[in-house]
């Protein structure tokens, strides 16, 4: 692997971690799981990234986005008993720094410009620009909130007896 | 004077609609209170509704009337460290650490507890924003622009939030607010990623949570709760939307 890609995947992760913090403070999460929630986001979108990444998985966002969630859910889990919090604590704020937000934020604004078009072929272009951005972030998203809840079902004895 | 059945069953409804109120999810909600309830030696149940919460005390023959206690939701807004010190207190309960009296004093002292210090939300919010711009390939002048765009932002819920305004007219008011200043960063054609930052600037709104939550309401067969969860995040995520639009509207800002 080239340093200039490891440096990257790092800088993805690094930047992850930052985000899921933040993220996590806004949710009033206890300070002492703010690291297990940047760990578990950081490796979760480096996850992402690798899978993404044309010179090496060469996946499509969705199912990226799907596998890093599962993988993010699996740490989140097994991480929450470290720091005696529920496993939703842990898993929340690392998944928020995956959502689609470009893809959501296009599809907005290709509602805005399909509505206000005054031709067909500009309505046309449009109406693509929705169909595939909108689809893209619908299909995300699903793809991310129900693999990283598979794990909290899957480990039900340690999900649930994290704070014990 | 109450009996110990109901006096439990009372404390039992306010544990669960403060775990409902803070953001647990259905699951957790049923198994907190269950493993409560055994420790009482009180046969409870539990009904969840997307705003509150039903307790209602089975009896062993079937031939004693005994009360169901019906609890509103609190607006706490989503709290993890309520959430984790509640689900704590349960399991001290079911291993027999405290007993209810020391349960109830100790409930009290966790939902007065007060939540993260603002200022300190407010600056790693903004952070982390920042940090999402950077991870759709913003520039450092996007980069910056969205800190500032998100402190602002954010500030302005916070009073808003204070000021007990309605939440969605709050959504839709930062995110105006944020985008707007994002816009006039495009307008003035500051770095060479304005796209990205005006994209980034409202994505601190998103309500993730209750997305994640609704799921896992779906998969625990929960689906009013569900289907509550995931309408109450929809509608916030449209006013959001609408917020964006309005602040690129009123800078006169080309979509694509």
């Amino acid at each position: 692997m080239e340093p200039t890609l490891i440096l990257r995947i790092f800088e993805d992760g690094l930047f992850a971690a930052i985000a899921s913090i933040g993220f996590s403070s806004i949710s009033n999460t206890p300070r002492r799981a703010y690291l297990c929630c940047g760990v578990t986001a950081a490796v979760g979108h480096a996850i992402r990234f690798i899978l993404m990444e044309p010179g090496l998985a060469g996946m499509g966002i969705i199912w990226a986005s799907t596998i890093a969630a599962f993988v993010i859910g699996i740490l989140g889990v097994l991480l929450a008993p470290t720091v005696k919090c529920p496993a939703e604590v842990c898993l929340c704020p690392a998944l928020l720094p995956m959502i689609p937000g470009m893809y959501a934020y296009r599809a907005v604004a290709a509602t805005i410009s399909c509505l206000s078009a005054t031709d067909e072929p500009a309505f046309n272009h449009y109406l693509y620009l929705l169909n595939y951005n909108g689809m893209t972030c619908v299909f995300v998203i699903i793809g991310m909130v129900v693999a990283v809840n598979l794990p909290v079902f899957m480990m039900k004895r340690i999900s649930f007896q994290a704070t014990r | 004077m109450k009996n110990p059945t109901t006096s439990r069953l009372d404390f039992l409804g306010e544990y669960a609609a403060w775990l409902l109120g803070c953001g647990a999810t259905c699951i957790r909600i049923e198994k907190n209170i269950n493993r409560m309830a055994r420790a009482f030696g009180v046969d409870a149940g539990v009904a969840i509704m997307p705003r509150h919460i039903e307790i209602y005390a089975r009896s062993p023959h079937g031939d004693l009337a005994l009360p169901v206690v019906i609890r509103q939701a609190p607006h706490c807004g989503l709290n993890f460290t309520v959430n984790t010190r509640l689900s704590r207190l349960s399991w001290e309960v079911a291993d027999g650490k405290i007993g209810y009296d020391e349960a109830v004093s100790r409930f009290a002292e966790i939902t007065a507890a007060p939540p993260t210090p603002r200022n300190e939300v407010l600056l790693l919010a903004s952070m982390a924003n920042a940090s999402f711009c950077r991870l759709f390939g913003g520039d450092l002048t996007a980069v910056l622009v969205v800190f500032v765009a998100t402190l602002a932002g954010f500030k302005l819920k916070q009073m808003m939030m204070a000021d007990r305004r309605d939440i969605r007219l709050v959504f839709l008011c930062c995110a105006f607010f944020s985008a707007a200043i994002c816009a006039g960063a495009h307008i003035f054609e500051w770095g060479s990623t304005p796209e990205i930052a005006l994209g980034t600037s409202v994505l601190y709104l998103i309500p993730g949570v209750p997305y994640i939550n609704s799921v896992s309401d779906l998969l625990a067969c929960h689906y009013l709760c569900a289907f509550s969860r995931f309408v109450d995040a929809l509608v916030l995520t449209a006013c959001l939307s609408v917020g964006l639009c309005a602040g690129m509207y009123l800078l006169g800002l080309r979509m694509f």
